[in-house]
């Protein structure tokens, strides 16, 4: 098997080199990408789009429609994920005594289980309790260190969150980069002080909504432009306060909807 | 920075983009294989964002304190959306591994073959 495997990579490389040598040089001003439209939304995005981040004015604006179908694939990934069956074993057999029967990440442990988990987590280790710790077949004694510094690191990295989101407009950044650290503080948690307890942080009955509050919030939006503008997605070119009010909306709803994605994409894993 | 005429950080992505390649067709935990395919996918938003630098340039984002040249915005657009579809892969992916973990108690596929 490795030879062949050898080979075809060496059969991919050989063109992808060849085709690399006639690029111009990676950061040559006269490279395409630097003369074509690329140039026009540096000249006249802010005076177009009133974003000075010009990512988010190519993001938001100009190539909407792009971001909109983007926020609409990862949801239909979590959906894809959530509507696989979970927890199924279907022949014992394969399977010999691998996992406990596992219930949902929201639902109560069994009292055996807690046993395990209290036995495996030091005494000192803060505010874990242990009733949701994990369930038997993934107790793994979580190293004090690593409690410390997730604890402390937390508030900071939701922080560098917040600020990426609000100050995205003007610093690199933004919904998705957002999104992505809101993510990983969730799964951070979530190892640590047990999957079950920062399940819970979300409130059940708004989840559906936050999950699905990119595509919501850009339905909303281009409903909106389009009864300001005439235009599906269209945003009023001369008004920038307006732009950037949509454009605000879009990023905390990518912010927001695509940490909570990233969360519960992780728990359902668990499953 | 050029080798042989080529530019380096262009190779160091196709040979970013070759290991993961390998991940994929020599391994057979599929775990490993999807660690290789997100290897592939990193090399491949590398080698777009390098293309959109700029010599001496700065991020594009017109505040005070940054001058032309801007690096290409698209670039990093485009790997924005690069990056969200290679999530959902991966976490579509990791959802089907746990599911084959959970039925055949093996994601090797050398086992899975044998599997009757």
């Amino acid at each position: 098997m490795r030879p062949w495997s050898l080979l075809l990579v060496a059969l991919v490389a050989l063109p992808l080199i060849v085709g690399v040598a006639g690029l111009p040089r990676h950061d040559a001003p006269d490279a395409p990408i630097h003369t074509h439209v690329g140039t026009r939304y540096l000249e006249r995005g802010v005076a177009e789009t009133g974003f000075k981040n010009m990512v988010t004015a190519v993001l938001l604006n100009y190539r909407g429609f792009d971001t909109f179908v983007e926020v609409v694939v990862i949801f239909t990934a979590l959906a894809a994920v959530l509507a696989l069956p979970r927890g199924e074993t279907a022949d014992p057999d394969h399977a010999p005594g691998q996992r406990a029967p596992a219930d949902d990440a929201t639902g109560a442990p069994e009292p055996g289980d807690d046993a395990v988990a209290t036995a495996a987590v030091p005494a000192t280790s803060g505010p874990r309790d242990g009733s949701d710790a994990g369930r038997a077949h993934e107790v793994v004694p979580v190293s004090p260190v690593v409690l410390f510094v997730v604890r402390i690191l937390a508030p900071f990295l939701s922080m560098f969150a917040l600020a990426m989101l609000f100050r995205g407009h003007i610093t690199p950044g933004g919904g998705f980069q957002a999104a992505a650290v809101f993510g990983a503080v969730f799964i951070a948690l979530g190892l640590v002080f047990g999957l079950g307890r920062v399940a819970r942080l979300m409130p059940t009955g708004l989840q559906p909504w936050l999950q699905a509050a990119g595509p919501l919030a850009f339905v909303f939006v281009a409903w909106f432009g389009w009864r300001l503008t005439g235009f599906f997605l269209g945003f009023p070119i001369d008004d920038h306060t307006t732009q950037e009010g949509m454009g605000f909306v879009l990023e905390v709803a990518i912010g927001v909807g695509g940490g909570v994605i990233l969360a519960r994409l992780f728990l359902s894993m668990e499953a | 920075m050029l080798l042989f005429g080529l530019d380096l950080d262009y190779v160091a992505a196709i040979v970013l983009f070759c290991v993961g390649l390998y991940m994929l067709v020599a391994k057979s935990n599929l775990l490993k294989k999807l660690l290789g395919l997100n290897v592939m996918e990193t090399a491949v938003f590398a080698f777009i964002v390098t293309a959109g630098m700029i010599e001496g340039g700065d991020p594009p984002i017109m505040v005070q304190g940054t001058s032309a040249p801007f690096a290409s915005p698209i670039p990093h657009a485009m790997v924005l959306t690069g990056i969200v579809v290679a999530v959902s892969v991966t976490a579509v992916a990791l959802a089907l591994i746990v599911q084959i973990h959970a039925h055949y108690g093996t994601i090797e596929v050398d086992e899975l073959k044998e599997l009757p």
